[in-house]
């Protein structure tokens, strides 16, 4: 487990670069976060799939399935590789401190 | 090693990338023989182990040497089946669906020279790095899965269990005189990733032991309600526990008596880790197969419940896998895949003539369909 020490907040994080806990997420981990997911500006689109990521995950405990991202934030998966280059689970979730995907990712 | 860039530029990921190109067309590797007679093959023939001609409209015929590989090869051993290739095939080869290799020629004395040299290669403990057989009436290769070796979920290992059974087997890899060909799987855990489910002996990795609880990660690591929803009999509810230090927390509660050990609820959430040195081994199952060749395909089904794991030969497992092949070879009619001749002369001969013992583990207790598998006759034989 590593430590992140940015704007004078410190995150935990695993290997994959994910949040530990959901509630040290602070605007500063997307700003942290963007680089690395190839990721130059944060556009009002980011932050719609962020906010509804995590509106989602405190509602029902679970990431949604891509279908319901898209259908709920109108983005068609083009459009969230678009503007997410790594994809909803390794770049939206990651930003929007949910945990990990598992599975036979 | 000091950082050497490929040319992509980390500031601009998406500058020059290339995507969605797909595979590359697989006859841009067609030997020319294979080309020119492409969809007007007349005939085939097995001329010895590991030997086949195929004959064309044209009358050309092209002889295919086929080797069994580990599946997990290194570089080196992948530019030296090149070289052999370049040596007699134009540089031509290619892999079959169980992991074999091929290499491919246009006369008879180029295979046979061809059969005896890699016949002749073997590595420096003495391993044939290229046995020439699977063909035929034989045992040829184990399609199998990634165990210690990469998996995070395994209960056994795969490459491992795979070449004891393999050395124990070889005979019948490099000989045709088996009733029928007998498939050989190995996964090592119950996602059975490969061909367990469906193939004449399969040997599948199994815990024996419920889950371990991480509570203090587990809300933060899990998507709790995945983990529920991963469990086939329902043995997972959510709930609440306090920590040592008093802390309250989400989690997952299992109620043991209820769980069979399948590790999906892992699978879904890293805090529920059950992997144990004397709990893990393998089952065995038999009889499945996916042919519709005279009889259906099959399912194979569970012979043995339980071995232990015994790194790194599996001495007991190489044995009661010997043993079953030994008793089908001998009393099975020809044409029969094990499966065939299971059902033919009745489960309850199978067990009586592999001398493997009945438990009560091997009788289904899951869900409504159990029952069909149940005897409801009184067709039995004492
Ligand atoms: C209200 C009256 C009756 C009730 C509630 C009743 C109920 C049942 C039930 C629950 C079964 C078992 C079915 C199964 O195996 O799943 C059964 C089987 C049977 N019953 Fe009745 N029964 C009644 C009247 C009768 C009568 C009057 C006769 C004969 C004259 C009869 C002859 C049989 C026979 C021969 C079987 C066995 C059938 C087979 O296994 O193929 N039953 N009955
Ligand atoms: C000579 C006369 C009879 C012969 C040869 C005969 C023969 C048979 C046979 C071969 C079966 C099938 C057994 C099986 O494979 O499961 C059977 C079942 C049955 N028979 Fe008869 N039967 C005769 C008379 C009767 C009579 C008179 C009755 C009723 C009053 C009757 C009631 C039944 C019933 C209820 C079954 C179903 C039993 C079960 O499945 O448990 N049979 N019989
Ligand atoms: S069978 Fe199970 S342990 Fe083996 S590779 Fe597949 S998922 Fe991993
Ligand atoms: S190991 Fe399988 S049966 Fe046991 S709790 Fe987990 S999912 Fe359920």
């Amino acid at each position: 487990m590593a430590t992140i020490e940015f704007k004078g907040k410190t995150f935990e994080v695993d290997e994959d670069g994910f949040l530990q806990r959901f509630e040290d997420w602070n605007p500063d981990w997307v700003d942290y976060v963007k680089e690395s997911e190839g990721i130059k500006e944060l556009s009002e689109e980011h932050n719609k799939v962020i906010e509804f990521l995590q509106d989602y995950y405190k509602k029902n405990g679970i990431a949604p399935m891509v279908r319901i991202l898209s259908k709920v934030t109108g983005f068609k998966l083009k459009h969230i590789y678009e503007l997410f280059p790594s994809g909803p689970g390794k770049g939206a979730c990651k930003m929007a401190g949910l945990p990990k995907p598992t599975g036979c990712v | 090693m000091a950082f050497v860039s490929s040319g992509y530029n980390p500031d601009k990921p998406m500058e020059d990338r290339i995507s969605d190109i797909g595979p590359r067309f697989y006859k841009e590797f067609l030997p020319p023989v294979l080309e020119k007679n492409y969809g007007k093959w007349v005939s085939h023939e097995i001329l010895e182990p590991g030997l086949l001609v195929h004959e064309a409209e044209s009358g050309d015929k092209v002889y295919t040497v086929r080797v069994g590989s580990a599946r997990l090869i290194s570089t080196e051993l992948i530019r030296e089946a090149c070289a052999v290739a370049k040596q007699y095939c134009d540089g031509y080869l290619r892999w079959t669906t169980r992991n074999n290799i091929e290499f491919m020629t246009t006369s008879l004395e180029s295979a046979k020279a061809l059969k005896a040299d890699l016949n002749s290669r073997k590595f420096d403990k003495g391993s044939y790095k290229f046995p020439v057989g699977g063909t035929g009436a034989s045992v040829s290769n184990i399609v199998h899965t990634q165990g210690w070796i990469h998996c995070h979920t395994p209960a056994t290992d795969a490459s491992g269990t795979v070449k004891i059974i393999m050395d124990e087997l070889f005979e019948e890899f490099t000989n045709m005189r088996m009733p029928a060909i007998v498939r050989v799987a190995v996964a090592c855990c119950l996602n059975m990733c490969g061909a367990c489910h469906c193939s004449d002996l399969a040997v599948v990795g199994f815990h024996r032991k419920p889950p371990i609880i991480d509570h203090e990660y587990l809300d933060n690591m899990c998507e709790i309600p995945l983990a529920i929803a991963s469990c086939p009999t329902g043995a997972l509810k959510p709930g609440k526990t306090e920590l040592e230090g008093g802390k309250k927390v989400n989690t997952i509660l299992v109620n043991n008596d209820r769980c069979m050990y399948c590790g999906n609820c892992y699978t879904m959430c890293p805090s529920l880790p059950l992997s144990d040195k004397e709990g893990d081994g393998v089952i065995i199952m038999v009889g499945g197969k996916v042919s519709n060749r005279i009889s259906m395909p099959k399912f194979s089904k569970v012979a043995v419940a339980f071995i232990p794991n015994e790194p790194p030969r599996w001495p007991t497992l190489a044995k009661v896998c010997k043993k079953i092949i030994e008793v089908y070879a001998a009393e099975a009619n020809k044409y029969e895949r094990l499966g065939d001749w299971a059902e033919r002369i009745g489960w309850e001969s199978f067990f009586k003539k592999t001398e493997l013992e009945f438990t009560h583990h091997l009788i289904d207790d899951f869900r409504d369909p159990a029952y069909f598998t149940w005897r409801q006759s009184t067709n039995f034989k004492f």
